[in-house]
Parts: C-alpha cells; structure tokens; sequence
C-alpha cells in the first residue's frame, strides 16, 4: 500500500513532510471504490494482510474460540 | 395457478402474456399441463432395476395400518425407507457431481492458464493464490506465481481422484466440526470417490438401510460444498479477481432495443469472463455498428451471470424462470450457454423469434440448438466467434419487439474476504464487528437464503418474502444463485434498503458499514463463502466452537435442481437448521423424513425441515436463531455497558 506524505509547517522548521491519514474516505466514489484488494502490493504485504486480516487460518497471535488465553 | 399468480415480477408478468400472444411456449405454460407424478414427487418410485419400476406410496388421507406398511415394498423387497433414501441420495450424488464437475473444469483452465497455454487468462489475484498455497502447503518463497499456480492446480486436480485421508479444504472448516466428522465417518476422502460410491450404494441390492445410505449422502455432499464448489470458488477468484462491491441493474429491462444483445446462461465463467472481454473491442463494437446496431450489450442469466456481476458488474437478465422470457422479448440475438439449469425449451422458443441458442460446451450440447465449442486455448477467438455469429444476426430482428421497463439497480460482490474488509478496514479486518452486534442484540443472526426458481410455486414470491421477513427482524442475509437474484429484483441489494426494510438494530449496523441487510455472495458453488464465512464467526469468538452453535439457519424456498439438495445437506452437515420450501421428496417415508427433520440434530447439530409457506419459514427460522440466542446466553439483548469511575468504585466496594 502507498502512504500518503503531506507536507505541513512545524515550528521553527518550516514545511516538514508527515504522514498523512491511513484511513479511508468514508463515503468513497467512482468505479474503482470496492477494489480494495489492489491496495496491497508486495507479497509480503499480502502474505502480512493473511496473516493479520486472516488470522483465523493463517495467523499465530490471535485469540477466539479456537485458541483462548485460558483453555476451556 | 392462475395467470397473475406465476409471478410477482411484472417484467415476468409482462412477457408471459407476450408469449402467449406470439404462441410460444414457455415453462410457466408447460408446467400447467404437465402436473407433477404424485409418487415420484414423494420419492416413492424405484426404477433402479428393470423387475421395477416400483411404487409404493403413502396411502393418501388416511393412517397407514402396520399391515399396509409392511406391504408397501418392491418387487426385489426394498422398503419404502430404502427407496426414499436412495432417491433422495442420487438426487444429492447428481447434485455434488455437477458442482464439482465444474470445479475440474476450472481446475482444467487454470493449469492452462498457470502453464501460459490459455491465453487472455492469468493469475489476477495474486494474494488469492497466495492464501490457497498456504491451504495446500505449497512453498511459496520467491517463487513466480505461475510456478505456485501450476503446483496448486496439480493437487487441486488430485483431490477429485483421491481414495484416502481426507480433502485438503475440509481443514478450513472449525476443529470441532472436523471432529464431528471424523467421529459420525462422514468426513470426505475424494471428490469423485464419494459420488461414485454413493452411486454404488444405491444400485439395486446393495445398502439397504436408510441410515446408512444417508450418511454416505452426507460424505457425497461434504465433498461438494467442503471440496469441489470451494475449490471451484477459490480457483475462479485467482484467475478472475475475488469480488469486491460493484454497483450493477437486474431484470429484463437492461436488455437495449438498439444494441446487439447477448444473454450468457449458465454457470462456469471461463467463457463468459472472455466473452466480457472481447464485447469491448473496439474492432468488434465496429462490426456490430456496421450491421447497424449502436453497440453490442452483454448480460447474464442464472449463476454465470452472477460469476460476472460480481467480478465486472456485468447486468443480469433474469433469474432461471426468466431464461425463456428473455427470448420472447424479440431482442435477444443470441443466447449463448454452456452447463446447468439450461432448459432445453429454449430451442422451442426460439423458433417463433429470431434468437439463436448456442451450445459452447462439449458436455452440454441440445437438439434444436447450434454448438460452437468453447476451447480455453484459444478462448479469445472462440469468444469472438460466438459474438459476430450474434451481431450477423441482428439484421434478422422480427417488428414483434418489446422489452419491459423493469431494471433495479443492487450492489453486489461481498465475498468472505470483502465482508472482512468491510467490517474492520484493511489494518483491522475482521468479523469482530458482526459477532459484537449479534452479542449485543442489534443483529439476531444471520441466513442463508439460496437457490433456485421452480415453476411449481409463485416466481420469486417465496424469496422475496422470507428475506424481507427475516431482515425485518434483524437477521442479516447471506444470498446466492437465483434467490439472490429475486431479492436484487425487489430492490433488497442496495444499501438504502436497510431503512426501509430492515429492523431498527440491523439497519443501524448496515448504515453504519454502509452495506446492504442483504448480501450477493455469488452464484450457486459460491455457496462455499457463506461456510467460510460462518466458519469466521465461529473462529472470532463468542458464538460457541462451532457452527451448529450459531445463530445461523438457511433456507432455499423455491429449490428444483439436484444441487439445491446438495447444497442444503452440506450445510445440514455443517451445522446449519436448512429450510426447504416448495415440496420435499422423502414424504413418502415417514421414517425417513422424521430422521432428516429431527434425528440429524442429534448427530450433527444441524437438521431439514420443510415449509412452503414463506412467512412459517421465517417463524421457523427465526426461532431456531433464538433458541440458539438463548443456549448461548444471548437471549436478552444487551448493550455493552460502558462503567464510569463511580460504578467502577461501587463494584471495588462489592
Ligand atoms: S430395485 Fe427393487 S424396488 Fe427398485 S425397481 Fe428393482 S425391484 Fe423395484
């Protein structure tokens, strides 16, 4: 995924290039809205979205009703 | 049933009375004539070996004595029990061998495609491919995706021929359903092995005792929903990108008087992903104006259709009872199909228009119709082939045109992966937010409503109705095949129908994601992601360990095909309280029918029931969703209670 870089002005050093906001728009437009998938690149972006978003199948740090902090 | 009874699509409505006006016959006209045979309706028909065919049925209106029933048996002695079971188990072995006979199909494709031989497919979504590498233990390293590709599509295509152990998709589903499995001996060890066996069990003289043969019908349907139709989903999201929401229309109204119209029926993309293709050539839309079209306008019909609304949001014609219709409208150039649902009435209808019906596949050819072979190796040509034979024929369009205004607009493409998306965002994705909300009460479970059209029954009427019963009481539905379609008809798959039609808790969660209360997961192997999907709520936590402990029922209100019943017992097996509307085929077996509809809860926590009354279906469901609200504790809707400092001080003080 691409990171949006802003430049803002920061006291005493004058334009400084942050961050910018890593969350979506919440009401997103056109054709290409719903493609969320392209938004990861690398494999190993999309081998960490498997491991994360698809924890329950893929990821070793997780809890729910398969792996409890205290087994039942 | 009268007329203004066959359906409460007007579109529909519309261009039935048009067909009779033209003299064409159409399904809803043949089914008036043609009144289903009692005995076989009710399963109690063998003709499984030539001393038959046999009938034994249930004395009508009246109790059987011990006597009658002990008499009620075939030539050779099977039971009435027997011969329910072992229709009822063929239609099951039928249904999961077209499913999965589509899965090897896609399988075939893709290992074309993997190799470089089928040109204009590829591997399109690559984290797809990645995540189906990790299901089958296939190294992924530094390797090309088309190496990884071609080591999948190889084991895929020996899990079809596999005798032992168990298939490689059944590990996705919760550890103590595979338990289940492994405890009840139902656990699938090939796709093709537990359909030929079924087919064996059911031959004349061998398993004669209806437990048994229904537990091999369970294996024989694990097989397709937890084999063939998974990795047939799973494959077609690779080589075709897996669905994201996309904006779409339905109904017959999105066919063009002005351009060439091409209707895709049926249910494999390969051809109709290329077809999507080459109608955007600019060479081709040339043609098509040069025979004096404005253009050339492409839609679906039953789950081909869908395959494509999801992926490309190309619109949909109709849903199965529709397929005919579609012809009478006098503006269809061709209908171009390949395999299920396809009624051979369509080469009839087709007579009194100018449409032509072409065959594309070398398993599904019909009489009266012109077959143009699909090849994947050269799928672009073939695909260009079958669109100019359309446009060459629409200088031949009669004056008898009419196309009902209807068309709706519906967002589709909610696959598993899109739902979890959509619930968390890409760095929080997760069905947290769904169990959460069916904690606390705003939603009090979720369906399943699938399946197909039967002309026995008002079109469309039972879909539309149960679902807006079920979101109304904040159920959230799952959808696919033509049920999915009749509810997009009715307006259900936009995200403004969940103020109009939903209940206050799921509407305010549906507002809040910004999706519909009723979701298009695809078409009918597509089934496959709602397992996935409640596999997920189950892993998520909260919910129990497993998928019988849900608040989950599904139903398929207005099922024909085989595949509808294998599909319900897959999720029956699963865990799932299924519903089937319409008619059911064991009636004429008490014995049998009371196993299905009561003992199954007992083995497998998930169990059949019958109900052609759509609102009864909701009560039905609604009160399996509640009594397992209540086993979990769930009963009473509450809202997480946030403690400020003083309640937190009154509880130290406890
Ligand atoms: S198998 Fe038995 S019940 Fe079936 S047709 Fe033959 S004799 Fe009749």
């Amino acid at each position: 995924m691409e990171y949006e870089v802003m430049s803002a002005e920061a006291p005493g050093r004058k334009q400084v290039n942050i961050l910018g906001a890593t969350f979506e728009d919440g009401k997103p437009s056109g054709e290409e809205c719903g493609r969320w998938r392209q938004k990861l690149n690398s494999r190993s972006e999309q081998l960490k979205y498997l491991e994360t978003a698809e924890r329950y199948w893929y990821g070793k740090e997780w809890f729910g009703s398969e792996k409890r902090k205290n087994p039942a | 049933m009268a007329e203004e009874a066959r359906s409460i699509d007007p579109a529909t409505l519309e261009m039935i009375d048009k067909a009779r006006e033209d003299g064409s016959s159409n399904v809803f006209e043949r089914s008036s004539n043609m009144k289903p045979c009692p005995i076989g309706l009710e399963g109690s028909c063998c003709r499984i070996c030539s001393m038959g065919p046999c009938r034994v049925p249930l004395p009508k209106n009246k109790e059987e004595t011990a006597e009658e029933r002990a008499k009620r048996k075939g030539v050779c002695g099977a039971t009435a029990e027997t011969i329910a079971a072992r229709n009822f188990a063929r239609m099951i072995a039928a249904g999961s061998a077209a499913h999965s006979d589509h899965a090897r199909k896609v399988t075939e494709t893709f290992l074309l495609a993997a190799k470089g031989e089928a040109k204009g497919f590829t591997i399109k979504d690559e984290q797809k491919l990645l995540q189906v590498a990790l299901n089958f233990g296939v190294k992924i390293a530094e390797r090309s995706n088309e190496e990884i590709a071609t080591e999948i599509g190889e084991l895929v295509m020996k899990e079809f021929g596999r005798q032992e152990g168990e298939l490689t998709p059944v590990k996705s589903a919760p550890l103590k359903r595979q338990e289940l499995w492994q405890k009840t001996k139902v656990t699938p060890r090939g796709i093709d092995r537990e359909v030929v066996e079924m087919m064996h069990r059911t031959h004349m003289g061998v398993d004669q005792e209806y437990k048994s043969i229904m537990s091999q019908a369970m294996r024989t349907a694990l097989a397709d929903g937890w084999g063939g139709s998974m990795l047939a989903t799973d494959l077609q999201d690779i080589m075709f990108g897996t669905p994201a929401p996309v904006l779409s229309q339905i109904n017959l109204g999105v066919l063009k008087k002005e351009d060439v119209n091409i209707i895709i029926h049926g249910h494999e993309p390969q051809l109709a992903e290329m077809l999507a293709v080459v109608v955007q050539d600019p060479g081709i839309i040339e043609y098509a104006r040069s025979k004096g079209a404005r253009g050339i306008n492409l839609a679906g019909m039953c789950c081909t259709a869908n395959e494509i609304l999801m992926r490309h949001g190309v619109p949909i014609a109709g849903n199965f009872l529709q397929q005919e219709l579609a012809i009478v409208t006098g503006a269809l150039e061709a209908i171009v199909v390949d395999v299920q649902c396809i009624m051979q009435g369509l080469a009839d209808v087709a007579q009194c228009y100018h449409t032509r019906v072409i065959t594309t596949d070398p398993r599904a050819k019909m009489t009266g119709a012109e077959h143009i072979e699909f090849d994947e190796h050269r799928a672009w040509e073939s695909a260009e082939q079958i669109i100019r034979t359309a446009i060459d024929n629409f200088p031949n369009r009669g004056k008898n045109i009419r196309i009902p205004d209807q068309k709706t607009d519906l967002v589709a493409g909610f696959s598993h992966e899109t739902i979890n998306y959509l619930l968390g965002g890409l760095f929080r994705a997760s069905y947290r937010p769904l169990n959460e909300n069916i904690i606390n009460g705003r939603i009090r479970g979720v369906a399943g409503v699938v399946g197909c059209n039967n002309a026995r029954t008002v079109h469309d009427n039972a879909h539309i109705t149960l679902v807006k019963e079920l979101i109304k009481n904040d159920v959230l539905v799952l959808q696919t095949g033509c049920s999915a379609m009749a509810c997009a008809k009715a307006g259900l798959m936009l995200p403004e129908a969940a103020r109009e039609f939903a209940g206050e808790g799921l509407a305010s969660v549906c507002e809040a994601v910004g999706i519909p209360p009723v979701l298009h997961l695809g078409s009918c192997v597509d089934n496959a992601r709602i397992l996935i999907a409640a596999t997920a709520m189950v892993k998520d936590g909260g919910l129990g360990d497993d998928i019988s402990d849900l608040p989950v029922a599904g139903a398929a209100p207005e099922w024909m095909s085989e595949k509808a019943l294998s599909i319900g017992q897959y999720f029956v097996g699963s865990g799932v309280f299924t519903v089937f509307g319409t008619t059911w085929p064991t009636t004429g077996s008490k014995e049998l029918t009371e196993f299905l509809f009561k003992d199954y809860e007992s083995i497998y926590g998930g169990m059949w029931a019958f109900e052609a009354d759509p609102y009864k279906m909701a009560e039905l469901m609604l009160g399996h969703i509640d009594k397992k609200r209540k086993d979990l504790g769930l009963d009473k809707a509450r809202d997480r209670v946030l403690y400020d400092m003083a309640m937190r001080r009154e509880l130290d003080a406890v």
